[in-house]
């Protein structure tokens, strides 16, 4: 034990003599367990904002659409389409669903007093705003009795707005959806941009029926119907419960496959957990290299610190030094330096994760265990990388090094 | 009268095997060195006076005979108690110093106690002042090597060499790097050493650092030459005035 602390003291000494060599070995350690706890603790921070913002997304939101394949790179839609049929159905017989809404989408051009728009136009009836959890900044959302008589009015986003109306305020005003004129009942919440980077700010909201029969002309059916369940327990008997009901609807046999799909945001959270899981682990493999070059750095002036000082090796084996000696002593160097490297490391990911937030908002929670990996990878790399060196320096014959020049 | 036996090697040879080639440097060689001797070993390079230093200091191996170092049969030890030897029972002084750069003259003596496993040293700190104050560098003592004259440096070595209280202090070609004022200065405290009971061999091919010396044995061919009493040794005043008359 003591011997072990002498020899502690013995590599302090070396590491100190030659402080910056020591310093520019260290720096591949810095900047490899900083790339890594910078980019793990990225995507852990992707991750975060991107279920927060699926849940944000609605209330137990389910999502009924036709089931569609991928043929000649287009999606084709197979069987029959989500329609009024299985609207009233779900209405009326499902117990687990609250709220219901057809989600008809259209490609229109807006058009205000100042300025013009192309986006796309939800048609979805009154219970829409609550399963998505979207409420008004200004104005009311349209009625059951508005959806049922296919008014020709809307609710805009901050985007809309901002390009049709300017400054003013849009309330009661006019503006022409595909040359039909529609007047503006509300003006919703922003909320900025969404998982995908897309603006949901960008968006026209009316009734479905009159998007249907002013818009499409046609009531074919719906893109999909959104659903809310009663409870976030019972999201998943409500998909059992609607999926009896549509294919009911659809008069699919038993034992036939469903021509419909039903995803809810649980399912939605879990997918997007695991692109972003994939991501988090790519992105901290990819810094790890950098700490593998770190380490290759340290080995690198280790084995030429063992030549430049082969006469120091041979002195210390002559006066008695044993072989363990030698090796602890380079060990403990190569050891140190890494340590050293891997707690400043440690320091530049939080700092930097920090600097990133000012900057650019997004903020990044330092995962503990990215310290943990990061810290953990700089230890195992000083030893796997000072060892070979080490070795080569215990294994040295005393008299030889001693006449080394 | 019954004086310990620090050296005694019985037929000892040293072969050097490289390829096909053998080199025989050293043949049979018997020597016996007692405690309080203070022997110098001379003879033309590649004599064989290195590889007999070699053994006698434990870096190297005989490959046959036996070598008895202060009571132990050294032939026997592994690498670790050859190191622990070493560590014990020797002090070695180097031509070329060999001490650590950009270290205080004080670190530097302290370094065999670095290494020391008996715990025998209670006190290293005072112990390397004490031998840094015996070679005449109690002032110098956290001067570091670099900022040491030649003179100055080999005697911080021979302080190291003094400092673990060696059975035995082994000297190569120590003056061998030094001017003829400082070779005189480094023979003069190996006398002093000696004087006060240290066992002294020293190598080294000068014929008056040689004369200090109580004994000097000549080695030709790896064999031994001849091993003579020293009639008439030189003292730091005698060598220094023979300097003056040859400059």
């Amino acid at each position: 034990m003591l011997q072990l602390f002498k020899t502690f003291k013995v590599a302090f000494q070396a590491i100190n003599k030659n402080r910056t060599r020591s310093l520019l070995t260290v720096l591949g350690i810095i900047i490899g367990v900083g790339a890594v706890i910078m980019t793990i603790s990225a995507g852990e921070g992707a991750t975060k904002q991107i279920q927060d913002q699926i849940s944000g997304l609605g209330t137990n939101l389910l999502m009924i659409y036709t089931k569609t394949e991928h043929r000649g790179g287009a999606h084709v839609r197979m069987g029959k389409p989500i329609d009024k049929r299985d609207l009233e159905i779900l209405q009326k017989n499902s117990v687990w669903l609250t709220k219901i809404s057809p989600l008809v989408v259209d490609a229109i051009q807006a058009i205000g007093p100042k300025g013009y728009k192309s986006t796309a136009i939800y048609g979805v009836s009154h219970e829409y705003f609550e399963i998505m959890s979207r409420e008004l900044y200004l104005g009311e959302v349209f009625k059951e009795d508005d959806v049922k008589a296919g008014k020709k009015i809307c609710v805009i986003g901050e985007t809309i707005r901002e390009k049709l109306f300017l400054e003013s305020d849009p309330i009661g005003r006019q503006i022409r959806i595909n040359k039909i004129p529609f007047t503006v009942i509300g003006l919703l919440k922003e909320e900025g941009q969404g998982t995908m980077g897309q603006d949901q700010d960008d968006i026209l909201i009316a009734p479905y029926t009159t998007v249907q029969n002013r818009l499409k002309g046609t009531q074919s059916g719906y893109e999909m119907i959104m659903a809310s369940a009663i409870s976030e327990n019972h999201i998943a008997d409500a998909k059992i419960e609607a999926t009896e009901l549509i294919r009911e609807s659809h008069r699919i046999l038993d034992g036939d496959e469903n021509d419909f799909d039903i995803t809810t945001q649980i399912e939605l959270q879990q997918i997007t957990g695991n692109i972003t899981g994939i991501l988090t682990i790519l992105l901290g493999s990819i810094a790890s290299i950098s700490l593998l070059v770190g380490g290759i750095g340290i080995m690198n002036i280790m084995l030429v610190s063992v030549t430049e000082r082969t006469r120091e090796i041979g002195t210390r084996l002559a006066i008695g030094a044993r072989e363990s000696d030698i090796l602890t002593q380079f060990l403990i160097e190569a050891v140190v330096l890494s340590l050293v490297g891997g707690v400043l490391g440690v320091l530049v990911g939080i700092v930097g994760n920090h600097i990133i937030y000012k900057l650019t908002n997004f903020f990044i929670p330092t995962a503990m265990y990215s310290i943990l990996i990061g810290f953990g990878f700089s230890a195992i790399v000083g030893i796997a990388f000072g060892y070979f060196p080490a070795r080569k320096a215990a294994k040295l014959n005393p008299i030889d090094a001693l006449r080394y020049e | 009268m019954n004086v310990k036996k620090v050296i005694e090697t019985k037929k000892l040879s040293r072969v050097f095997k490289n390829g096909e080639i053998e080199v025989r440097a050293l043949t049979a060689i018997d020597l016996e060195i007692l405690e309080g001797e203070f022997v110098a070993i001379m003879g033309a390079s590649g004599s064989g006076k290195s590889t007999l230093l070699n053994i006698l200091g434990c870096l190297d191996k005989a490959s046959s005979g036996d070598y008895y170092l202060d009571g132990v049969h050294v032939n026997k030890l592994n690498k670790n108690q050859l190191a622990d030897i070493r560590n014990g029972k020797i002090g070695f002084i180097f031509q070329s110093y060999n001490l650590l750069s950009r270290t205080t003259a004080l670190d530097n003596v302290g370094l065999p106690l670095v290494y020391d496993r008996t715990g025998r040293f209670k006190n290293p700190t005072e112990i390397a002042i004490k031998a840094l104050k015996q070679v005449g560098l109690g002032d110098r003592m956290y001067h570091k090597t670099n900022q040491l004259s030649g003179g100055q440096q080999q005697r911080v070595a021979i302080a190291r060499a003094l400092v673990n209280d060696p059975a035995l202090i082994l000297s190569d070609e120590a003056t061998g790097n030094l001017d003829s004022k400082s070779s005189i200065d480094v023979a003069d405290l190996f006398v002093q050493l000696n004087n006060k009971g240290k066992t002294i061999v020293m190598i080294t091919h000068e014929p008056e650092i040689a004369q200090f010396s109580k004994r000097i044995i000549y080695l030709r061919d790896g064999k031994i030459l001849t091993d003579e009493i020293v009639k008439n040794r030189s003292t730091k005043e005698s060598a220094l005035q023979d300097l003056e008359i040859s400059a």
